[in-house]
């Protein structure tokens, strides 16, 4: 379906690592401050569609479009310019640079230089401006990465597995986080944490050998058991 | 004031010291660590920060030098109208082969630079022979008219020259350190695709590193040219190839003082060693071996923190960067 309010449509993706082909015909919409989640077994699929969508791979057929822009067939970095941008799972930041540097970067490219937001969602990241991001703690440089990733108000966030390999409080904190964030900018999660998933997410695909085999709209349906039931 | 003091001490203290040298060590000697100091920094910023290992600097020092060659032997005499024709020489020929070779990967990349400069060698010893003299070279030394202020034909006031280019230089790189773009450098080199993900292009950043570090080698061509009055291909032959990336391995690639220390290094050891024994090369290749597997990060890389700890050791804190934007 592809209504005008939506702030992403993705209709008919299918995409191919060489001659094997990954998607099938995937289908999926992202509206207006809505947090939508991507659950599924490790090989589903997910973050070969992130991935797709970010402009890292090429889709063999089908579209992709944010507010009526489609996004097939441009570059990453001009997909992140149209806000939609990519925050990836392996939690490597640029390991050289400093956080204050890591934002910098985040700052110049959207001309956003106001890091209060940053800040308010991650105090910590006050007190570690001038360390180098590679000392950072797995917990920190994820924070980093997504407050970088939120400059210039970006109106799509896809977040790949974010709460992977982090302890429990950390968890909790990007739990508050994504719905604070979900205020200003839609987000697609892809993520394993089923409690995580449930409990803030608006709609939830369940995905499986690179189909769309659920889509879980309503409260009733949103439950970790029935999540279960398509890993 | 003390920013501006941690910005300008290194800088100041290094070319403090190259000019003390001046006073003990033969002019030729120093001329010639001056020079392959400019040559060393553009191999240097595209290794240390761009993550490209070139082979092909020679190309760009020989074009640079030819392109000063050409203008004192058959057009001109003044020697900084000279070093600017080279200059623009070497910037053109980065702008034209830039686009292509910086989408390749490293290893392709280090490559097709080495074909680059074996095609230069080519050019000018056989196909351009006819207005570059081939292997006798152009000699324009007797050309150059006297220049006013710092009579630069003369090897002293020559030095003088040098040595405030090479200040300049070095302060724009330290410049190019602390601005975002060399940040975008290093991150290209970390991780181009997270960079992407940010909304910056990896093909720009490449090609703007790929021309700056290319012109200042072409610099270091025209005033290798100058001050030694001729230009012959052999300085493009490809068993030069190496040598700037020997001398950057040694000082510390990717470090700002590195090619300076390198240079000391290269050059005194290849003319304290050669004097001893014919093939001095035998000397400085497991030298080479030895310095690298000691420290990896060169002389200047391997110091520099020592250094700091030393200087810094009364402070709690290393000083900071001066950063014009500033977080909560």
């Amino acid at each position: 379906m592809n209504t005008g309010s939506n702030l992403l449509d993705v209709e008919g993706l299918s995409v191919s690592y060489g001659s094997a082909k990954v998607l099938f015909d995937i289908a999926l919409t992202v509206g207006p401050s809505q947090i939508v989640a991507c659950v599924g077994r490790n090989g589903a699929g997910k973050t070969t569609l992130l991935k797709c969508i970010a402009g890292f791979l090429k889709p063999v057929a089908g579209s992709i479009t944010a507010s009526a822009a489609s996004l097939v067939g441009l570059p990453p970095y001009d997909i992140a310019k149209l806000g939609v941008k990519y925050i990836p799972q392996d939690k490597k930041v640029f390991s050289d640079l400093t956080v204050r540097e890591n934002l910098e970067l985040g700052s110049y490219a959207t001309k956003d230089y106001n890091w209060e937001p940053v800040t308010t969602y991650f105090p910590k990241l006050k007190t570690l401006m001038d360390r180098k991001a590679g000392y950072l703690s797995g917990g920190e440089r994820q924070m980093l990465m997504i407050g970088r990733a939120i400059l210039g108000n970006p109106k799509v966030l896809l977040v790949d597995e974010p709460t992977e390999g982090l302890a429990p409080s950390i968890v909790s904190h990007l739990k508050n986080v994504f719905r604070e964030l979900s205020k200003k900018s839609a987000l697609i999660i892809v993520e394993q944490n089923l409690p995580l998933v449930c409990a803030i997410s608006d709609k939830i695909y369940a995905m499986n050998d690179g189909r769309i085999v659920a889509e879980l709209a309503n409260e009733a349906s949103i439950r970790v058991e029935v999540c279960e039931q398509y890993l | 004031m003390r920013k501006a003091f941690d910005w300008w001490w290194g800088i100041a203290l290094a070319f403090s010291l190259l000019a003390a040298m001046r006073a003990f060590l033969p002019l030729p000697f120093v001329n010639e660590i001056l020079i392959f100091s400019i040559y060393a920094i553009g191999c240097s910023f595209l290794l240390g920060r761009v993550g490209f290992i070139s082979f092909g600097q020679p190309a760009y020092l020989a074009i640079g030098a030819y392109g000063t060659a050409f203008y004192l032997f058959y057009f001109g005499t003044n020697p900084y109208i000279g070093i600017l024709a080279g200059l623009a020489s070497g910037f053109i020929a980065a702008l034209i082969v830039g686009p292509l070779f910086v989408r390749l990967r490293s290893d392709y990349f280090a490559l097709v630079n080495l074909a680059l400069a074996v095609i230069v060698f080519f050019l000018m010893q056989k196909v351009l022979a006819p207005i570059t003299k081939g292997d006798n070279g152009l000699w324009f030394l007797t050309n150059m008219t006297s220049t006013p202020v710092l009579d630069i034909t003369r090897p002293s006031q020559f030095f003088v020259f040098a040595f405030i280019v090479g200040l300049a230089i070095w302060a724009f790189y330290k410049y190019l350190d602390d601005t975002l773009f060399g940040a975008c450098c290093l991150a290209t080199k970390i991780n181009e695709d997270k960079l992407q993900f940010l909304g910056y292009s990896n093909f720009s950043i490449r090609l703007a590193a790929f021309v700056i570090a290319n012109t200042t080698t072409a610099l270091a061509g025209s005033l290798y040219a100058v001050y030694i009055g001729a230009v012959s291909p052999e300085i493009t032959s490809p068993a030069r190839a190496a040598d700037p990336v020997v001398v950057i391995l040694l000082g510390g690639a990717g470090t700002l003082y590195g090619p300076i220390v390198g240079s000391i290094a290269y050059t005194g050891m290849k003319d304290v060693i050669s004097k001893l024994i014919g093939n001095w090369e035998m000397i400085i290749g497991p030298l080479l071996v030895i310095i690298m597997l000691a420290g990896e990060k060169g002389i200047w890389g391997t110091l520099e923190p020592w250094l700091k700890t030393l200087l810094f050791r009364n402070k709690s804190v290393v000083p900071q960067k001066n950063s014009s934007i500033e977080g909560n």
